[in-house]
């Protein structure tokens, strides 16, 4: 009998660990959620995208280096453009296509079941699309041939590459679409959208502006398609102000800051000092903009480190204190810059209206303003022969490259995207460089460890994966 | 310390009422035939020492009447016997080989070596804990073949416990630790930014919290086949810890000792003499190589040290010039607006470490009797490194008692209480808190580590070497080691509860019931410091993790003769596992608003949201398993096991591990073989396997700390897959064990083979997928090798004796398939573009990074006479797995005294040191100074005939002549020498151990009642690093335990030590 209750009070044992009934119930992870509303994926994404143009980390964004803005000041690897330690390539498509793209892909695939309103549904969607094309036009004009049609698809690990051509006439149709799909008397995202807060006629104004944009990048390869796009945007409606301009305007406090200031104030770190390259054309072109852009040097002028050269962070200028506030605000696309475009169209003979000379020159004071300049000071710099359109050196890619070149400082991308377009200014390579001066990016190396077949594919479609290869818009 | 004294007075009170009754005893030694065996050893159960018999088996020895004798002689079975009451004792050994000794196996099942099919290796209790160091789990290397141990230098650091090679891509890898049945969690919450060496803190892996002095034995179950019991969890092996029990009478141990450490200087860097600090002449004097500021206020400018440069590429040494250096700003200096003489520091950064002394003491008291047994041990271990305000303090309280119910039933409890408090443990990796990090990589070689320490301790500020400028006095890139060391530290504190309760009915002579709750349950805190004041943000981070595990055993076990030749044994039993971790990280956002206070609350913006962590995992498992052995020659054992998982999705979370053994003892056959004691083959199958990570089933999205008042969430970077299955690992062993000349020279040799099929693993996917990482089933690793065991008794007389254990691993691992379509996982991605990868085709772990361009065998330079870089940074530069591994054991016993030493050995295998390619970048080192094959000094321009002729030759095959200059940082490091310059054999010849030890005489202990014995034991660790070839390091020191190894960075000089310990025996 007591053998059978000892067996018993054992068996009890068992019976009390195996109360719960479906283990399987044990994935469902308690602290993260399964579903999410869509508008906060959408303002991760411009989050994320704007960090990522903004940023100044060696890892990430070193445009300002190879422009030849900035200039490091003992560390000189990315100075001499060496992609490969620090796995730039990499960390600069992942930034676009994972924390950027994907988060934009699963807020569209949520949308219809967030929102009820067919129409703000649609407004969304045609916001959602505009910063996808924004985002995919960096990569294309980065790496050439890309991930397009397969890429966001889990079901497929290893993308198959698309021709950057065809990519690209396929974001200009999306654009196009986009343009066709937001109705300003709808919302939107509302406060989600920090750029505009869902102001739908000012997306309008981004759309077309940033049409105009896509539009100038292949004039050079594709002057036809260039022609239609630009003018049709430009009848649709443009920036017409500095009020226009689309910036991300940063938080105070960590995480939401502005990278610049991470990098450059809360790091504590003096990595950086301002280029001879900059300085030395501002100086001489007694720009308005240089105590705008710089602080002084030692001397009480300014100054900057050759390219590639070790450089004293106390002898030379450094980025101007107000770029390195934790809220300022990181520019998308701005005004000045549609002028720039406006003028180079008017050049190539596109019916965008007005004349070169005007858009230049307006395209130059809305950048001194915008910085903070006054009209005088614009006036004044206008007046300067070698600024002047009229009496400047060069053809319009030397006027037009060398002023969009000073008035895209801070946007390194942009700036490296349009110079290597108009070629101009005629930048010299570093010291001691690793290579001539970048006019693409290499794949990523995870691409050449697990897309192997594809990226072989992809680097001899576009004639080599090296940082020398031109890619089809850049025809000289 | 005061409480333990009381203790310890009332246990030497009652040890002296229970053991006043020791007399002598007298006896002799016989074989089964009569004959005398000579010098045997006796001993009383429970205790160390003991005596040896004559030439003619005779001896003597002071027992009291409830001691236990135990006589044991080589190639014999040993014998025990209670004294009682007669005063001779005659004792007749048996042969070893027909019932050798027992060994522990799955699930506490004991079998004698003839019964036993598979590899499974055994060590006594004392083997671990002789050496007194806290951490019991590094006492095992190099005496198991086929464990291979791998321990870092930093104070109380993961070992990495691998049994056979890695055998999951990614999935955990450590060997299983089981005490008494109940599996015995070894997390190690090291986060992945410590595992790829970009800082943080190594706090240690969990199996270090068990009291060393608790461990009656350890056996390792190596393959598969031993494992399969396990289910799931014991596809890595297992490390089976069978804890004290004493059957009969009162046993009380005292153990004190005291260590001393200090650094071994040969893994420590060495400092060219000849420049100072900076990186080139390009600042602000003549000569370029200084800052030119008027210091002193008299309208001339003076020299000043580049202070914010962390190199060592500046001036020429020159005593004759004077130059203002860190402390000249600092106001509290004597040195205050001094210029000094240009000249190198007296006082190098190996003047940092400390010799610290640390203590370690225990008493243990255990007894028996009819009724049950019980013991109680305490065990208090401070340990101090050698770096500045660091420790770790342990309080380990065993507890056990069993009691006899009825004859049959037998209940049992068993408990383990550890308290591990640490303060200041090392930083590791790149990181401003790990001090390596600049001493080796980054420093002013003109910089006094002395001088460094009385700035700290006057001020108890930041005054650093590294000043941002003169007119800037911030800290740029470091701060004063010392103030990192007194002000940046972490504390961290585990508590931990581990036991079990069970009960035990024979149901018969043959059949045996048994019912088990095992749990482990602790909590722990980790807080980190970066104070007002340094580098970087200042920061208070908390966090706090808690484990639980509940195991519920129920086992039915049969043991019984079927006949005189057939005896079958049979299990049937279930186990059910459930775990729950919950961790929490808060840390405060931006700031410290008052220095000094280190609360959450403190923060200067409003704090981000912490991270939390909830999992759950649980696994339903049925086993079954039987044996039947004929003549006690032939064994054939099966098993089977069931599991279901928690974390597999439905329809694929029930899954089957089988295995089948059999063994041979092939002597019996062959008895007239004289020369042949023992002769033993045997083989074996087995499946075991893994389930998966928690929550890699279903997807979820991310909450990231809103945008303002705006919402934020991301879409995570990996994967989940819904449809995963469990990975299996395939295993097959065959081994053969023979002992000669009555049982004084023998060996044990296995060959294994092991595939692990199917492994789930976040696969690393096209990032144009929108993810970094899919979960997967995909990949195949093999894993090859020969583990070899050779005992030999070379001497062996009444007062000498040498007896030496040598363990040999060879493993060779190999990645036969990978996703398709995909060659190359990345594992881990380090600084400098160096990661980890698991290769297809290649070993696991290939390094990957730049490479030099070769033709014929020879490094290409450039027409300008630098290395020409391979274009990507993506290929194979080397191997971190070894080719072998080994440990020779020695153990010499004369009269009283006895001498063992352990010799690990490390053939091969290769790793990537950040500290040199960064450090040679610098100048630090004398192979970046002295003079050229020109006579010059290398650094002088090339007009003065200074630089190098890089070893190579151009591109068309022609030797380089073109000379280089080096009056420019980097020529030696990683701005112009690709990451393969970097890459160094990580062999080494190690004398790990040695103790010496004096026991008491007898006849002395006769005069010193109530002890029954006392040694005295001088330890020594790490003494000698007999052989390397990697400079200025310990190549067998990582960064963490887990499968990123083959890489340091800022690591840490071995620590030697040498300990003084007193053992009495009551």
């Amino acid at each position: 009998m007591i053998k059978h209750k000892i067996i018993l009070s054992l068996s009890l044992i068992v019976l009390v660990a195996s109360c719960t009934k479906d283990i399987t119930s044990l994935n469902n992870d308690p602290k993260n959620p399964p579903v999410v509303y869509s508008y906060s994926l959408y303002t991760n994404a411009q989050k994320n995208l704007a960090r990522t143009l903004a940023s100044s980390n060696v890892n990430l964004n070193i445009f300002r280096l190879i422009t030849q803005y900035w200039q490091e000041t003992t560390y000189l690897g990315e100075s001499r453009y060496d992609l490969n330690t620090r796995n730039i390539p990499s960390n600069a498509w992942q930034a676009l296509y994972r924390d950027v793209l994907k988060d934009l892909d699963a807020a569209r695939a949520l949308i219809p079941e967030d929102v009820e309103d067919p129409a703000v549904q649609k407004n969304q969607l045609a916001m959602l699309d505009i910063l996808e094309v924004y985002s995919y036009y960096y990569l294309v004009t980065t790496y050439g041939n890309i991930p397009y049609t397969k890429a966001m698809n889990i079901d497929s690990v290893f993308p198959k590459y698309d021709d950057a051509k065809t990519v690209y006439t396929d974001l200009l149709r999306r654009l196009n679409a986009d343009i066709d799909a937001l109705d300003p008397a709808v919302a939107g995202f509302g406060s989600a959208d920090i750029i505009y807060g869902s102001d739908i006629e000012k997306w309008l104004k981004f759309a077309n502006s940033f049409k105009l944009k896509m539009a100038i990048t292949i004039a050079d390869e594709d002057a036809a398609t260039a022609k239609t796009a630009a003018e049709e945007a430009a009848q649709a409606g443009v920036f017409s102000s500095n009020a226009d301009n689309a910036k991300f305007v940063f938080k105070a406090s960590p995480p939401n800051t502005n990278p610049l200031w991470e990098d450059l104030v809360q790091s504590g770190r003096k990595d950086f000092v301002a280029a001879s390259t900059i300085i030395n054309n501002m100086k001489q072109l007694d720009d308005p903009r240089i105590p705008l852009y710089f602080t002084e040097d030692a001397e009480g002028d300014y100054s900057g480190g050759e390219p590639g050269m070790s450089s004293s962070y106390g002898t030379f200028s450094k980025p101007d204190e107000k770029l390195v506030n934790p809220e300022y605000p990181h520019t998308l696309l701005d005004y000045s810059e549609v002028l720039f475009l406006l003028a180079e169209a008017s050049e190539r003979g596109f019916n965008v209206g007005g004349d070169a000379a005007t858009h230049y020159a307006n395209a130059i004071r809305a950048s001194i303003l915008d910085w903070g300049g006054t009209e005088e000071e614009a006036n004044l710099y206008l007046l300067n022969t070698s600024v002047a359109y009229g009496t400047a050196s060069g053809d319009f890619r030397e006027k037009i490259g060398i002023q969009k070149w000073i008035a895209l400082y801070n946007r390194g991308w942009d700036s490296w995207l349009e110079w290597k377009r108009l070629d101009y200014p005629e930048l010299q390579p570093a010291y001691r460089a690793n290579s001539a001066i970048p006019v693409r990016f290499t794949y990523p190396v995870n691409e050449q460890n697990y897309n192997t077949r594809n990226w072989n594919e992809a680097a001899s479609a576009i004639g080599g994966d090296k940082v020398d290869t031109k890619l089809w818009y850049d025809k000289f | 310390m005061r409480k333990m004294l009381s203790l310890l007075a009332v246990v030497v009170l009652y040890a002296t009422i229970v053991s006043g009754q020791t007399r002598t005893v007298t006896g002799q030694v016989k074989d089964a035939k009569g004959d005398p065996i000579p010098f045997a050893t006796i001993k009383i159960k429970g205790e160390n020492t003991g005596v040896s018999a004559d030439a003619n088996g005779n001896f003597s020895i002071n027992a009291g009447p409830n001691a236990t004798v135990v006589v044991s002689a080589v190639g014999f079975e040993p014998f025990e016997v209670q004294v009682g009451s007669s005063n001779t004792l005659s004792i007749n050994l048996s042969n070893a080989g027909a019932l050798s000794e027992v060994v522990v196996t799955a699930l506490g099942i004991k079998r004698t070596r003839n019964q036993l099919p598979y590899a499974a290796q055994s060590i006594e209790g004392n083997e671990v804990s002789k050496t007194r160091i806290s951490n019991f789990v590094t006492g095992l290397s190099g005496k198991i073949s086929g464990l291979e141990i791998r321990q870092s230098n930093s104070l109380g650091g993961s070992s990495n416990v691998v049994l056979r090679g890695v055998k999951s891509f990614v999935g955990n890898n450590q060997a299983l630790f089981v005490v008494d049945g109940v599996p015995y969690n070894n997390d190690n919450t090291n986060t992945s930014n410590q595992l790829t060496g970009r800082g943080g803190y190594d706090y240690g892996n969990a199996a270090a919290d068990l009291n060393p002095d608790d461990i009656e034995s350890v056996s390792v179950l190596k393959g598969a086949a031993a494992t399969a019991l396990y289910g799931s969890r014991g596809s890595n092996g297992v490390i089976l810890i069978t804890t004290k029990k004493r059957s009969r009478g009162l046993g009380i141990t005292v153990n004190s000792g005291a260590t001393l450490g200090f650094i071994d200087k040969k893994t420590m860097a060495t400092y060219q003499k000849e420049y100072g600090g900076g990186y080139g002449a390009y600042y602000e004097d003549p000569s370029g190589f200084f800052l030119y500021r008027d210091v002193d206020g008299d309208g001339q400018k003076d020299l000043v040290t580049p202070l914010s440069e962390d190199a060592s590429w500046g001036g020429a040494f020159d005593p004759n010039l004077m130059v203002y250096q860190w402390d000249a700003f600092d106001p509290e200096s004597p040195n205050y607006k001094k210029a000094r003489p240009w000249v190198a520091a007296a006082n190098d950064p190996s003047d940092f470490f400390e010799k610290p002394v640390s203590f370690n003491h225990s008493v243990y008291i255990d007894g028996g009797s009819d009724k049950g047994t019980f013991k109680l041990g305490y065990t208090r271990a401070d340990d101090k490194g050698i770096l500045p305000n660091s420790s770790i303090t342990k309080n380990l309280v065993s507890l056990g008692a069993t009691y006899n119910i009825t004859d049959r039933l037998t209940a049992g409890v068993a408990m383990n209480f550890s308290n591990i408090n640490g303060k200041g443990r090392y930083g590791t990796g790149y990181d401003d808190k790990n001090v390596m990090t600049s001493f080796r990589q980054w420093w002013q070689t003109n910089v006094d580590v002395k001088e460094l320490k009385d700035a700290y301790f006057r001020s108890r500020k930041n005054v650093t070497w590294n000043w941002a400028d003169p007119d800037n006095l911030v800290p740029i890139y470091w701060d004063n080691p010392y103030f990192v060391r007194y002000e940046n530290f972490e504390n961290d504190r585990r508590d931990r509860l581990f036991g079990n309760v069970n009960l035990n009915y024979k149901v018969t002579d043959w059949l045996n019931i048994l019912g088990r709750i095992g749990h482990d349950t602790y909590d722990e805190l980790q807080e980190e410091r970066q104070a007002v004041g340094s580098v970087g943000v200042p920061i208070y981070s908390r966090f706090n993790r808690s484990y639980r595990e509940t195991n519920f055993d129920l086992m039915v076990n049969m043991d019984k003769d079927i006949s005189t030749d057939f005896n079958f044994k049979a299990l049937l039993g279930t186990n059910i596992r459930k775990q729950h971790t919950k961790s929490i990280l808060a840390s405060t956002n931006g700031g410290l608003a008052i220095p000094g206070i280190y609360s959450l609350s403190n923060t200067v913006n409003p704090l981000n949201a912490p991270d939390e962590f909830d999992g759950r995992r649980e696994v339903d498992g049925y086993f079954a398993g039987a044996t039947l052995s004929y003549r006690n020659m032939l064994t054939l054992d099966g098993t089977i096991r069931r599991d279901q998982s928690s974390t597999l999705p439905k329809g694929n979370n029930v899954y089957y591990y089988p295995s089948v053994s059999l063994g041979f003892v092939f002597s019996q056959l062959l008895p007239q073989i004289g020369w042949l004691s023992y002769g033993k083959l045997r083989t074996n199958y087995a499946e075991v396997g893994n389930d998966a990570p928690m929550y890699s089933v279903l997807d979820v999205y991310n909450i990231v700390p809103p945008f303002g008042s705006e919402p934020t969430t991301t879409v995570p970077n990996t994967k989940n897959n819904p449809n995963l299955k469990p990975e299996r690992t395939r295993s097959a062993e065959i081994g053969l064990e023979m002992q000669f000349l009555k049982n004084r020279v023998g060996f044990d040799i296995t060959y294994y083979r092991t595939r692990t099929v199917d492994q789930i693993l976040p696969l690393a996917i096209s990032t144009a997928t929108g993810y970094s990482f899919k979960y997967l089933n995909a990949g195949t690793i093999e894993n090859k090798g020969i583990e070899l065991s050779i005992n030999a008794t070379p001497v062996q007389t009444t007062n000498f004796s040498w007896t030496t254990n040598i363990n040999w691993t060879r493993n060779r691992n190999k990645v036969l398939e990978l996703f398709e379509g995909s060659d190359n996982l990345v594992l881990a991605s380090f600084q400098n573009g160096v990661s980890l990868n698991a290769t297809l085709g290649q070993p696991y772990g290939t390094i990957r990074s730049s490479n030099f361009v070769y033709k014929d065998g020879q490094r290409v330079v450039d027409e300008d006479g630098y290395y020409v870089f391979s274009e990507t940074s993506n290929e194979v530069i080397g191997n971190p797995n070894p080719d072998w591994i080994g440990g020779i054991n020695n153990t010499i016993k004369f009269k009283n005294f006895a001498l063992s030493f352990l010799v690990d050995v490390r053939k091969g295998g290769q790793l990537y040191s950040l500290d040199l390619a960064y450090g040679f970048d610098t100048g630090l080192y004398p192979e970046t100074a002295g003079l050229n094959d020109q006579g010059k000094p290398v650094r002088a321009p090339l007009s003065e005939g200074g630089g190098v002729i890089l070893p190579g030759v151009t591109e068309d095959g022609k030797p380089n002549t073109t000379r280089v200059s080096a009056e420019e940082y980097g020529l030696f490091g990683t701005d112009f020498v690709p990451n393969a310059g970097f890459i160094y054999d990580a062999s080494y010849v190690k004398l790990r151990e040695t103790v010496l030890t004096y026991s008491l005489p007898q006849s002395t202990m006769a005069r010193l009642a109530p002890f029954k014995g006392i040694d005295l034991s001088l330890i020594g660790r790490n003494l000698w690093l007999i052989h390397k070839n990697l400079p200025y390091a310990d190549p067998e020191d990582m960064i963490s335990a887990g499968n990123y190894q083959g890489y340091q960075g800022g690591v840490y000089p071995t620590t030697r030590t040498i300990a003084f310990n007193v053992r009495l025996r009551f």
